[in-house]
């Protein structure tokens, strides 16, 4: 599909990579540590070194072996909740803005409902109601933190939704007498793909951070290690007043990498829906090579008369309409 | 396909607010020193002018070193189809054309008139930001197809018509603007209470009359309308062209109108200019074009109106596509679609020439005279007409 | 042309009306007023000809061919398909979709940028019965209906690949390739470069004249009406002004506003022509009461303003809805008669 094509700009490249990175920690994440995350053999609290590249903590476990052992639950949690949730507004937000009328007026009281509840607060009160064995369960938290997170996709879907449904392609879909569900779904849904992948990101973001803040208070399984827990026994045992900084911040460095790196990819979606973003193209050096100001002004069109001229190119038509 | 279209869209209407325009009338004027400087009554001189769209290997030569004029008071008609680089040559000239948009050569001398230091001529394609700014509005103005995008939506039509006058004629007290304005609408044949009137409690005519009105506010010396009257109904688009034909013969002021309607442009322009991807392929007056057109595009494009009298006959009009500026056709750009297409269109590029006794030009094999090529009779014929339509005096009030 | 040599009836409109019910700005909060959009129209449209229906924007012309479509549902009126009354008020069935097809105005709108256009032709024929294994046949050969050769290099184009003309084929190929006895084309050409109209006009004619399509064209060009139509209809307001078998109504408007419509045209080979006053500044464009021209009419008299005036004859096959025609009638109906007699007189 044309409309897949990723813009190669450095800020996707970089994002790609990081996203990658981690990705690969999630599967082989476990299968590289040097040690078991709950080894509590060696000597507590010591630094960064050759043998314990992170220092260990005050129970005398590896911290590089709980980063690397910690992706996987981490970013597992944030993709379930991220997918799950892009699902539910997708259902929802596409059915209530093609659909309409009383559709439209319940699916978006429920979403208004959902945006307006605190995420946060509601993820307690739910998580504090599930059995022990589930909360080290990834896939029921991820489920869980995706009922906070869809609303907000949802709306924007719904928004974007009800400018297509008028488009002459739906109406022309609507005259050969497809099916409203198949207009819904292979007419409208291909048309919001950009929007998609950036709720898809916005959501995986959003999960990250309710997952590692529902880990630090202390809410999931401490029997599971992820980049959350690291940091609630890092504040539990006063490591960042005693100066025991190798012990929280690798794992927040690497949920602040997510991070950018999912800000990256959404810049370059930014770009692909808004082309006038990429600046006409052309990079400073560039520009200044052919001489040109370096911010293209409004209003001001550029002139450049001394490079290479008139790229004509010439080729043979290939077919003809016949008259 | 329409690369023209390119960023093209609303240029004037996103990057010259009214209220943003600058304080000067007239900027510092450099009288350019060529040795044919003087231009008497020629307004606009356009000469190689050549316009890329994108840079390196993804430019598209959308004008491709055309050269046009105009004289004062005149109508200079621009006929073409979407892509044909019609609206892109005028945005170029007056340097509005957005990114990726790039001018690759050329000149564009206006004439803002005389005193008694001379002629006053600026090169617009050399002119810093400042003196295209005490230029534009005042001395070049441009109405756009869509008067809805080009109008402030939040913003009352009177309102519009006092931030240019504010900031371009400073010496003018508020109730001088309000009847400045309310003389222009009426010029426009619009009642005075629609400058309380915001732009949508207003029908497609009534916006564009005051589009025309807007332009018309510090009496410019070149008017640019680029399809003024293409998204309104044939009545409303005659008694609106009747409208400014009246006002020019009252106003003086010269116009350059671009339009896809050939047939339209016989009626109200002087002369008329035809472009087929990027190029110029004919110039004649507008009499001489519709009687007797040398190009087979200009001959294409006129038999493609169905006539309004007269036997029902089958009409061909042209055969195939308008081409893809990125994918042009080698030699000349037509042949593909042209029935007299010969084996020298497909390999060499006809250049302009003028026909020898005519003040006209075309850009056909056809026309350059080589022996053993014999001329068309529908492509040689006489104009013989002499009556001249008048708008201005044709409609009834 | 005499009713004996006409095709048969395909889908068939009485007094199709439609009312819309609009906020008026700046009034008080629940003002609202009853547009007509579409009153009172009936026309036939049959198999072999082209029912050119002529207005400006905001005539109704649009909503009419919705309404034929039934993609809009009548406020009241009757359609008959081939003889049989439609309910108009139920769900439209894929029977009536697969009988009658509507082509949009703007072919680059009407396309999804994300399909290729083998979705565009292969969905109709999948819903409309087709078989999995015959549909590729089936769109190629609706493409060659529309002079798009190959058809294979069409098939794997995206919208964006195509010229604005190439499109409105593809779209004519999509509403075709399901065998309709009906085509509507709103504004089919309008947003087509100029020089690729004709073509698609002249495809629409060779598909009336050889495979007996029954055509409505709805359009704002006059000048093309006359060109492709058996006969025309002007709608203004909502209501059809005038109509005519033929280009008489072309050739010589009876009503005010056709033959304002008629010199409005841009006509470079009549220079000198008279154009009427257009009477575009009237205050209320169109009439609540009498005949909805009237505030516009130079030829106004008070029962224009009191009386909404029925479809009088003005010509053979030629009706205007127009006042200025009443006490024409009865002449032009003894003259048409004597007419005919005579030429009776003259064939036996």
């Amino acid at each position: 599909m044309r409309s897949l094509r990723i813009p190669r700009s450095p800020k996707v490249i970089i994002g790609l990579s990081i996203l990658g990175f981690f990705v690969f920690l999630m599967i082989f994440g476990p299968y590289l540590a040097p040690f078991s995350p709950d080894n509590t053999s060696f000597a507590p609290l010591l630094t960064p070194s050759m043998h314990h590249w992170f220092g260990t903590t005050s129970l005398g476990q590896d911290i590089f072996s709980q980063t690397l052992v910690g992706a996987r639950a981490t970013m597992v949690v944030a993709g379930v909740a991220g997918l799950v949730a892009t699902m539910l507004s997708i259902i929802v937000g596409i059915s209530a803005g093609y659909i309409g009328g009383f559709t439209d007026d319940g699916l978006s009281l429920m979403s208004n409902v959902f945006l307006a509840l605190p995420g946060l607060p509601l993820l307690i009160v739910i998580d504090s109601y599930l059995p022990v064995d589930s909360r080290s369960n990834s896939l029921v938290i991820g489920l869980i933190i995706s009922l906070t997170g869809w609303a907000w996709g949802a709306r924007v879907l719904r928004a974007q939704t009800m400018s297509l449904r008028n488009r002459d392609f739906v109406e022309s879909s609507r005259i050969i007498g497809e099916k409203r569900i198949r207009i819904m779904f292979t007419e409208v849904a291909p048309n919001l793909l950009p929007i998609l992948a950036a709720s898809l990101l916005f959501t995986i973001l959003y999960s990250i951070g309710a997952y590692v803040t529902l880990a630090y208070i202390g809410l999931t399984s401490t029997s599971v290690w992820n980049w959350g827990t690291m940091l609630f026994w890092a504040q539990s045992n006063n490591a960042p007043l005693s100066g025991e900084w190798y012990w929280f911040v690798p794992p927040g460095i690497c949920i602040a990498l997510v991070g950018t790196s999912l800000a990256l990819l959404n810049f370059g979606i930014d770009e692909f829906i808004n082309p006038r973003l990429r600046a006409g193209g052309l990079s400073g050096r560039q520009r200044r090579r052919l001489g040109m100001p370096r911010r293209q002004r409004l209003g001001l069109t550029p002139v450049v008369r001394s490079v290479t001229t008139a790229p004509r190119i010439a080729v043979q038509t290939e077919y003809s309409v016949t008259p | 396909m329409t690369t023209d279209s390119m960023g093209v869209d609303d240029v004037v209407a996103t990057e010259v607010p009214p209220g943003a325009l600058p304080t000067t009338t007239y900027g510092p004027i450099v009288a350019t020193t060529h040795g044919d400087a003087a231009m008497g009554e020629r307004i606009l001189d356009v000469r190689n002018f050549s316009v890329d769209y994108g840079w390196g290997e993804n430019a598209v030569r959308a004008v491709d070193d055309v050269d046009v004029h105009l004289d004062r008071s005149t109508v200079l008609g621009i006929a073409g189809e979407s892509g044909s680089g019609k609206s892109t040559l005028v945005y170029a000239i007056t340097r509005l054309l957005r990114a990726p948009g790039v001018i690759r050569g050329g000149e564009a001398r206006f004439n803002l008139g005389t005193d008694d230091e001379g002629e006053h001529i600026i090169d617009l394609v050399n002119a810093s930001e400042r003196e295209l700014r005490g230029v534009r509005w005042s001395s070049i103005s441009i109405v756009l197809q869509s008067a809805l995008s080009a109008l402030n939506p939040v913003v009352r039509v009177g309102s519009q018509f006092e931030q240019v006058l504010k900031s371009h004629r400073k010496d003018m007290s508020k109730d001088q603007r309000r009847s400045r304005a309310a003389a222009l609408l009426a010029m426009v044949g619009l009642d005075e209470d629609r400058l309380d009137r915001y732009p949508h409690e207003l029908s497609g005519g009534q916006r564009q009359r005051i589009m025309i009105a807007l332009a018309l506010t510090l009496d410019p010396q070149l008017v640019i309308m680029d399809e003024p009257t293409t998204a309104l109904d044939v009545v409303t688009q005659r008694e609106i062209i009747g409208e400014l034909f009246e006002l020019r013969a009252q106003l003086g002021f010269a116009m350059i109108f671009i339009t896809h309607d050939l047939s339209l442009l016989t009626e109200l322009a002087d002369e008329i200019v035809v472009m087929y991807a990027g190029a110029l392929v004919e110039r004649a007056s507008a009499r001489e074009l519709y009687e007797a057109p040398r190009h087979p595009y200009s001959l294409g494009l006129l038999n493609s109106f169905p006539p309004m009298h007269g036997e029902r006959t089958e009409l061909t009009g042209i055969p195939g596509s308008p081409p893809d500026l990125a994918h042009l056709p080698t030699g000349c750009s037509f042949h593909p679609r042209c029935p007299y297409a010969m084996a020298r269109c497909t390999n060499e590029t006809p250049p302009l020439v003028e026909i020898k006794g005519s003040d006209r030009s075309v850009a056909c094999w056809l026309h350059v005279g080589d022996a053993g090529v014999a001329v068309p009779v529908e492509l040689s014929r006489v104009a013989t007409g002499t009556k001249k339509f008048d708008p201005a005096t044709e409609v009834a009030r | 042309m005499s009713d004996a040599t006409k095709g048969p009836v395909q889908l068939a409109a009485r007094n199709l009306t439609r009312h819309f019910s609009v906020r008026t700005p700046g009034r008080l909060l629940n003002a609202r007023r009853v547009v007509r959009a579409v009153d009172d129209v009936s026309l036939d449209l049959v198999a072999g000809e082209v029912v050119a229906v002529v207005g400006e924007s905001g005539s109704g012309k649009s909503v009419l061919a919705r309404m034929l479509a039934r993609i809009v549902t009548p406020t009241s009126g009757d359609l008959v398909l081939q003889g049989t009354p439609i309910a108009i008020k139920s769900k439209r069935t894929l029977a009536y979709a697969s009988q009658v097809q509507l082509v949009l105005q703007d072919p680059f709108a009407s396309m999804n940028p994300v399909h290729r256009m083998s979705h565009n032709l292969l969905r109709p024929l999948r819903i409309h019965g087709a078989s999995k294994a015959d549909a590729p046949a089936l769109a190629e050969a609706a493409l060659r209906r529309v002079s798009l050769e190959p058809p294979s290099r069409f098939l794997e184009s995206y919208p964006h690949e195509l010229s604005g003309g190439q499109l409105q084929r593809v779209s004519i190929a999509r509403a075709l390739c399901i065998e309709p006895k009906v085509l509507l084309a709103d504004e089919p050409i309008s947003m087509l470069d100029v020089s690729v109209r004709l073509g698609v006009l002249n495809l629409l004619r060779g598909l009336c004249d050889d495979d007996r399509l029954a055509i409505l064209y709805i359009t704002h060009d006059i000048a093309s009406a006359r060109y492709i139509a058996d006969s025309i209809i002007v709608m203004y307001a909502g209501q059809i002004v005038e109509q005519s078998r033929g280009t008489s109504l072309v050739d010589e408007p009876k009503h005010p506003y056709t033959q304002l419509l008629v010199a409005s045209v841009p006509d470079p080979s009549d220079p000198t022509r008279d154009v009427p006053p257009t009477g575009e500044h009237a205050q209320i464009a169109v009439a609540e009461k009498g005949c909805r021209f009237n505030p516009r009419c130079p030829h106004v008299m008070d029962r224009c303003r009191e009386e909404e005036p029925p479809a009088f004859v003005v010509g053979e096959n030629h009706t205007s809805k127009c006042w200025l025609y009443a006490d024409h009638e009865a002449a032009v109906e003894v003259a048409l008669s004597t007419r005919r007699r005579e030429g009776e007189t003259a064939t036996t």
